[in-house]
């Protein structure tokens, strides 16, 4: 494999249409824009944690990242220099350890047909990751390490709780000695305190084996307690991207402020402050022109509705795309509506 | 300590959990039995009784077809025949009261003969004379009932026309040589010179006289004998003797003596001699009958003697000179209605004596020392008419037999034993069911394992394949298929096999459909994603992940699908386009009541076959329904 870079992934310009298919002829007559010009870079051992709205196109990055629907256009390259949509088909087999993905789903991501040790060890033995003689105690020690216990190895997925069939989910993902590992939504399946331990183990065998997380949620709570660093995504795009301290503290998208505003406080005295968005989600088949969050958000003036949002650096890594922080945009110059 | 542990569980995060491999709480993890989606299936089914029903149905039809067909005695093929004494009639018997006439060669007793002596004789029992056509004849009795007729002989006609030439016709059953009939013809045109054969004018009432002609041939005189009404003439011999008139007969024991019997020579002296002998006295004052010895002077004038030994007024024994009987004579007639049957004495005389006890049946042992019953049947309500029926063993097909402890469901229309058919039928059919569902489930899921997981193009082009398929009228193309076979007389074997080939070819497009939608469901299945994502092989994805997830609703299907194609080919056979003789299927053998008189009185040909079927296609049924519940994982049954 290629030597160890310093970033794990970089991802330039990532975008992913959907044909939407009408017609006798199955004719293409537009397109979905699940996911349009999303750029980050994620360091080794760290996590990002993915958020925004249900269809915003969280899920489509994690899977066009792993190529496991083909992106449309972009860059997506690991450890520097491997680029998956460049690889043949065996190379990709090969590769594929390297990178893996835990599903939100627990229930639908095991194979009801096979016991669990052998879902775990499956891609390990063909892999060849350990000597054959020592699979065994290999899927023993990874099945300890996620919480599960050696005899329940022959054991088949529908005697499990979501909770352990969430850790042998994360238990195959670490048996094959991945440097990266989508977690898609991984506990919003569970309930609150099954969720805790899976993040708890999920942090443990992040410092355990130096792993580095995309780590897309919904649960704004979950993406505080587990990132590094957090991107917002609106309808396809990336919105805002910074540190984890910076993005909380001082959220600077009228969307991540609107979004971030909706995390509960565990005190019944505070009043919360609460951003209500009107309106509902656009379609992203045919998204809005301009800034594409401008027919929901407070600030939108005119420029918002006619000219799409550069990427600024606020300095610190702060990424956001809105034009009130653009001085070009001449946004201060209009009447706000 | 394990309450601590438990504690340790569920707040630690995982690297400080500490398995204990000792000690085990109530409800530790470990107590839970293990199993397998198998076993869990397994389990499940056996506690559906209704599937265990179906699967004992099945087991004993297994057994009864495939070990069945060891155990019988009988083979698939073997038929049966029966020894029937079917009631052939073998003769008419009578005693005759009327007096006969045998013709001497070249006598003739006509018609008019006939009817005119049995006129006279009734007036003069010892002898007449009577006038028949232009002749006159007489009659004179040699013995009781045994009269002699003499007198000219007609042989034929000598036809004058004008202008047409003389011609001599001969009489029926008249043998006469040319140069008689040239010199007879001769004659008449003797005749006809002397006198014009019409008057110039011819005078009414004046009789036109006619005179015999006479003229001699070789020795013999004849006699031309002008007609009353033309100018024909007939020609008639010198009186002889010519016919006898006898209620008695002569009947030969053996094929060689037959020529005797229609021998007139032999006729009339051994009846002569059965009238003469009188019968006499024996030391002890019985009275007896002495064996009287005659001469036959045959044709070709060779005296041969024979004994007559009487034995009452109308019955005598004819031997020859080694004493051996060779026939008798008496007024007992049996005519055989086939040619080559012959009665020996002991036949005879048991015969006679069931006919004059006034029996309905006799029996009689035959010269191998077997008994042989023999029914006589009254004959048009009359004492002295008889039909003899044989219980003559015929050796036949046992068809259509009723059950017995030899054949327990009794035989078919081909003298087959039911139940071995029945078994070897089974056979057939359950494998016929079995061969056709795998050949369905092989292309099935060849074709339709590649539409479901590459999709796209191919799925669209195999699929509107299927369509195509499924647009083909099954019955009619089975009823063509068969109607070729027919046509090309194709062995009941390669029948069998071409018959399973086009039901598999024509019976694959559901189980496509069913694996085509299946694996296209499970491929989006967020576990199949998940392979793609750990680097599994395609070959492995698809046999350790895709079709063990197929495999229940396909194992459910096939199952269910078998009573069906049972159904089918039973369907076929009975239609007559399936398993063909002497192959047996349950549908060929129900075959066998489309027969009115079958169905209606053989009920143990075509019900246990019919029942066979219905137990064997509801034990799939059962079977199948059980499998479906127990694959099922929602139902809790």
């Amino acid at each position: 494999m290629s030597e160890r870079s310093e970033n794990v992934l970089e991802v330039r310009n990532l975008c992913k249409y959907f044909p939407i298919k009408a017609g006798l002829f199955s004719r293409v007559v537009g397109h979905v824009h699940a996911v349009e010009n999303v750029s980050f870079t994620l360091k080794r051992g760290t996590t990002m944690g993915l958020v925004g709205e249900s269809g915003c196109g969280k899920t489509t990055v994690g899977k066009t990242l792993l190529n496991l629907t083909p992106k449309t256009s972009g860059d997506v390259i690991f450890n520097g220099n491997v680029e998956l949509d460049k690889m043949s088909a065996k190379q990709l087999r090969e590769f594929r350890p390297k990178i893996q993905i835990i599903f939100q789903d627990p229930y639908a991501s095991l194979s009801p047909r096979l016991p669990v040790g052998e879902i775990i060890g499956e891609a390990v033995r063909e892999h060849h990751l350990v000597p054959d003689n020592e699979l065994n105690a290999y899927v023993s020690r990874i099945m300890k390490s996620c919480g599960l216990f050696d005899y329940q190895k022959d054991r088949y997925p529908h005697e499990f709780s979501g909770g352990q069939r969430q850790r042998i989910c994360i238990a195959r993902a670490i048996a094959l000695n991945p440097d990266f590992i989508v977690c898609d939504e991984p506990v919003s399946a569970l309930d609150v305190s099954i969720q805790a331990q899976i993040i708890n183990l999920l942090e443990d065998l992040q410092k355990e084996y130096n792993l580095t997380y995309l780590f897309i949620s919904h649960d704004l709570s979950v993406v505080q307690h587990i990132s590094d660093t957090v991107g917002v995504m609106y309808l396809g795009n990336m919105v805002e991207y910074a540190g984890k301290e910076e993005i909380f503290a001082n959220p600077l998208h009228p969307y991540t402020k609107a979004l971030f505003s909706a995390i509960p406080i565990p005190d019944p005295t505070v009043k919360m402050n609460r951003i209500i968005l009107e309106g509902s989600i656009p379609s992203p088949a045919n998204p809005p022109k301009g800034c594409k969050f401008h027919t929901r958000c407070r600030e939108c003036r005119g420029v918002c509705s006619r000219i799409q949002p550069k990427e600024l650096d606020m300095g610190n890594g702060h990424m956001v795309a809105c034009h009130i922080y653009d001085p070009e945009s001449g946004y201060d110059k209009e009447e706000a509506k | 300590m394990s309450e601590m542990n438990n504690k340790e569980l569920r707040k630690s995060t995982p690297v400080t959990i500490q398995a204990d491999e000792n000690q085990m709480a109530l409800d530790d993890g470990r107590r839970v039995k293990v199993l397998s989606p198998g076993m869990m299936v397994f389990k499940r089914f056996i506690r559906n009784k209704l599937a265990i029903a179906g699967i004992c149905i099945l087991v004993f039809m297994f057994a009864f077809s495939f070990l069945g067909g060891l155990i019988s005695p009988y083979g698939e093929a073997q038929v049966f025949h029966k020894t029937d004494s079917a009631n052939k009639e073998l003769a008419d018997s009578e005693i005759n009261k009327t007096f006969r006439f045998y013709d001497m060669d070249g006598g003739n007793a006509t018609y008019d003969i006939r009817t005119s002596f049995q006129k006279g004789i009734g007036k003069n029992p010892d002898g007449f004379s009577f006038t028949a056509g232009s002749n006159t004849y007489v009659v004179e009795k040699l013995g009781e009932d045994f009269y002699t007729i003499s007198g000219n002989i007609e042989l034929g006609t000598v036809k004058v026309s004008a202008g047409e030439e003389t011609a001599f016709v001969p009489a029926d059953g008249q043998e006469v040589a040319d140069e008689l009939a040239a010199a007879a013809v001769a004659a008449v045109a003797g005749d006809q010179g002397a006198k014009p054969a019409l008057p110039a004018i011819s005078k009414p009432g004046a009789k036109t006289v006619k005179k015999d002609v006479t003229f001699d041939w070789e020795g013999a005189t004849y006699t031309l004998k002008p007609s009353d009404t033309g100018s024909d003439y007939t020609l008639l011999s010198e009186p002889r003797e010519f016919a006898v008139a006898s209620k008695l007969r002569v009947f030969a024991f053996d094929e060689q003596y037959s020529a005797l019997t229609s021998d007139y020579n032999f006729r009339r002296s051994s009846e002569l001699a059965l009238r003469s002998v009188e019968a006499d006295t024996d030391a002890d004052g019985n009275a007896y009958y002495p064996i009287q010895a005659f001469t036959y002077i045959g044709e070709d004038g060779v005296e041969t003697e024979y004994r007559m030994k009487k034995i009452d007024e109308a019955y005598g024994i004819v031997e020859d000179i080694h004493e051996e009987e060779i026939l008798s004579v008496s007024n007992f007639f049996v005519s055989p209605y086939y040619p080559d049957v012959r009665f020996t004495r002991e036949f005879w005389e048991a015969l006679k004596a069931g006919i004059a006890g006034r029996q309905t049946t006799f029996e009689f042992v035959n010269s191998v020392g077997e008994t042989e019953k023999y029914d006589l049947i009254k004959k048009d309500n009359n004492d002295n008419n008889y039909t003899i029926k044989t219980g003559q063993d015929t050796y036949l097909i046992d068809a259509f037999a009723s059950p017995t402890s030899e054949h327990w469901l009794g035989t078919d229309e081909h003298g087959m034993d039911v139940l071995t058919r029945l078994m070897y039928g089974g056979r057939i059919s359950l494998m016929v069911g079995f061969v056709v569902m795998i050949l369905e489930n092989i292309i099935g899921i060849i074709v339709g394992g590649i539409s479901g997981y590459f999709g796209g193009w191919v799925d669209t082009l195999l699929m509107r394949f299927v369509d195509l398929f499924n647009s083909i009228p099954y019955y009619p193309m089975m009823i063509i298929a068969g109607a070729i076979m027919d046509s090309f007389d194709v062995d009941a074997k390669v029948r069998l096999y071409l018959m399973m080939a086009i039901m598999g070819i024509m019976g694959w497009t559901g189980v496509a459909r069913v694996v085509r939608g299946q694996i296209l469901s499970l491929r989006e299945q967020e576990f199949m994603v998940a392979t793609e994502a750990t680097g599994i092989p395609v070959s492995r994805r698809i046999f350790k992940h895709l079709v063990p997830n197929v495999m229940p609703l396909l194992i459910v299907q096939a199952t269910m699908g078998l009573g069906g194609i049972i159904l089918t080919e039973a369907t076929l056979s009975f239609l007559g386009l399936g398993i063909k003789y002497p192959l047996a299927s349950w549908g060929s053998i129900i075959n066998a009541s489309s027969d009115m008189y079958v169905m209606t009185n053989c009920w143990y040909v075509w019900i246990p076959a019919g029942l066979l079927i219905v137990l064997t296609v509801l034990g799939f049924n059962f079977v199948g329904d059980g499998l479906r519940d127990a694959f099922d994982p929602k139902m809790k049954r």
